[in-house]
């Protein structure tokens, strides 16, 4: 089995998972627990690093708790609470064994071939590849500040740090433009 | 204001889906037909800028951060189709690549994050910039057309959640309004530096002149200010009357029929206790506000100054600060 047809199986699977668990009537909609024992095999299996899978429960579960609490205070009762609670819980597990095992090169062949349209698959490809330019010219600006020991009061402090935002984003556009430049002059695209 | 899965009914979700789906392929129609050679790098700088943006968050109080949404910021500075495919990658990216936002709940995000806030921002922008407008002006107009695109966008999503029966529509509104106003003025006020920067080293992104246009009037930007800011109380004084509105039929086409589903008026009923009138009033004072708010910002950012930048020296000082 090749790893395009391995990436586009996974990506399937977990899409009908996630769609099939979130499609579930509320009163029917706790018997999606059943598949969190599965999951959690299947990520022991895939070696996906739990503490990250906790992480990310962890940010959603202000919003989470929140609203399902909200309702079940407004007299929607138990069912909508646990249905809540159970098809988020589905959705982050799955999304992270899917997420931690395919990598975002695979996930852009599987698009490519599921013809979603190319503008899209390049901008969502440049923006990983532009991400690591954006964070390396981001250190060097720290390093540079750094280096410069940066003085005055907290006005001039967050005056300076709102500037190096808007610079920041110059010059990542600069240097972006630099690299592209570059491999066109290559023949690239 | 990413939706996670679980809070979304089927219909709901479906409906937005759809929605974004046939929106977002109208983009990238539009797009491939007008984008210009060499424009890439801009599209995916701003793309990794928003997402990297969007994963910093801020504290707006009582416990709450919040996090830029930056759909002002792209439709700026590429304009509505390519801002609309810039914040579907990003979207997209969070959701499949650091499983961020809900995947039955994809579409909806979209529809909040990409369609409404792209839209609403460049509507306010185009309308508050004018024909010929100063780089005050355009920061101006920058921040307070984030702030509305903010708002707007947790609007939709209160909507969304109040449709689906998930929580009586009223608190929803309350907590998504209240806590989204606050988080606009911190898009706002980053939007606008960052614009500002631009249009200091880099005009040409925005399509402006190297010359700052130093006699460009502002009166008609106070008007269209104004104009603004009692839309905004006109579009949410009509939604706040006792007759069923046009969500609530579709609601009742869905099938959500018998659910308690409150709309936006409860919202407005709870915290004003009052009918149309005062629900336009205080909603165009607070509006005007900020209007002015943005203004000064704007005066702050800006430099008076009417000489033209010496290009050369703002790439130099570009390069060298880092």
């Amino acid at each position: 089995m090749s790893a395009g047809t391995s990436t586009a199986r996974k990506l399937g699977a977990s899409l009908a998972l996630i769609l099939g668990v979130g499609a579930l009537p509320t009163q029917y909609a706790a018997w999606g627990l059943l598949t969190i024992p599965v999951l959690l095999g299947v990520a022991r299996w895939a070696r996906v690093e739990l503490g990250i899978v906790l992480r990310r429960g962890l940010a959603v579960a202000p919003l989470l708790v929140g609203v399902a609490g909200l309702a079940l205070f407004q007299g929607r009762g138990w069912p909508v609470f646990v249905g809540i609670l159970t098809k988020s819980s589905v959705s982050v597990l799955t999304l992270q064994v899917l997420t931690q095992t395919t990598r975002i090169s695979e996930l852009l062949a599987a698009l490519r071939r599921a013809h979603v349209p190319d503008v899209l698959c390049t901008t969502i490809a440049l923006l990983h590849r532009y991400l690591f330019l954006l964070a390396e010219e981001s250190r060097r600006m720290q390093r540079a500040r750094a280096g410069r020991r940066l003085r005055g009061g907290r006005f001039a402090l967050w005056r300076a740090l709102g500037n190096s935002v808007g610079l920041l984003f110059v010059r990542t556009v600069s240097r972006a433009e630099r690299v592209q430049a570059a491999m066109r002059s290559r023949g690239g695209a | 204001m990413h939706i996670p899965d679980g809070l979304l009914s089927v219909p709901v979700a479906v409906a937005y889906g759809a929605s974004s789906l046939l929106c977002v392929g109208v983009a990238c129609r539009r797009l491939r037909a007008t984008r210009e050679r060499g424009s890439s790098a801009l599209l995916g700088v701003c793309a990794a800028f928003i997402f990297a943006a969007q994963m910093v968050n801020f504290p707006v109080g009582a416990g709450t951060s919040g996090h830029l949404i930056g759909s002002t910021l792209g439709v700026t500075l590429l304009g509505l189709p390519g801002a609309l495919i810039v914040m579907t990658a990003v979207l997209f990216v969070q959701c499949f690549v650091f499983g961020d936002g809900g995947v039955f709940a994809l579409g909806a995000n979209v529809f909040n994050m990409a369609l409404v806030g792209c839209v609403v921002g460049h509507c306010c922008y185009r309308l508050l910039c004018g024909t010929a407008p100063s780089p005050r002006r355009r920061v101006a107009a920058v921040a307070f057309a984030s702030w509305c695109a903010t708002v707007a966008a947790a609007i939709s999503c209160a909507e969304q959640l109040s449709l689906s029966g998930t929580a009586r529509g009223a608190v929803v509104f309350l907590a998504m309004l209240g806590v989204h106003a606050l988080i606009g003025v911190g898009e706002a006020v980053i939007t606008a530096l960052i614009i500002a920067t631009v249009l200091r080293f880099r005009p040409e992104l925005l399509g402006a002149s190297d010359e700052p246009r130093a006699g460009a009037r502002a009166g008609s930007a106070v008007w269209a200010g104004l104009g603004l800011s009692l839309a905004v109380a006109v579009l949410l004084a009509p939604l706040a009357s006792a007759s069923p509105d046009g969500l609530t039929q579709i609601a009742r086409s869905l099938g959500l029929r018998g659910q308690e589903r409150a709309s936006l008026a409860e919202y407005v009923g709870l915290v004003l206790g009052r009918g149309l009138l005062v629900t336009a009033f205080a909603g165009s004072v607070a509006t005007l506000l900020l209007f002015g708010a943005c203004w000064l910002l704007a005066r702050a950012l800006v430099p008076r100054t009417t000489a033209a930048p010496d290009r050369l020296a703002s790439r130099a000082a570009v390069e060298s600060s880092g």
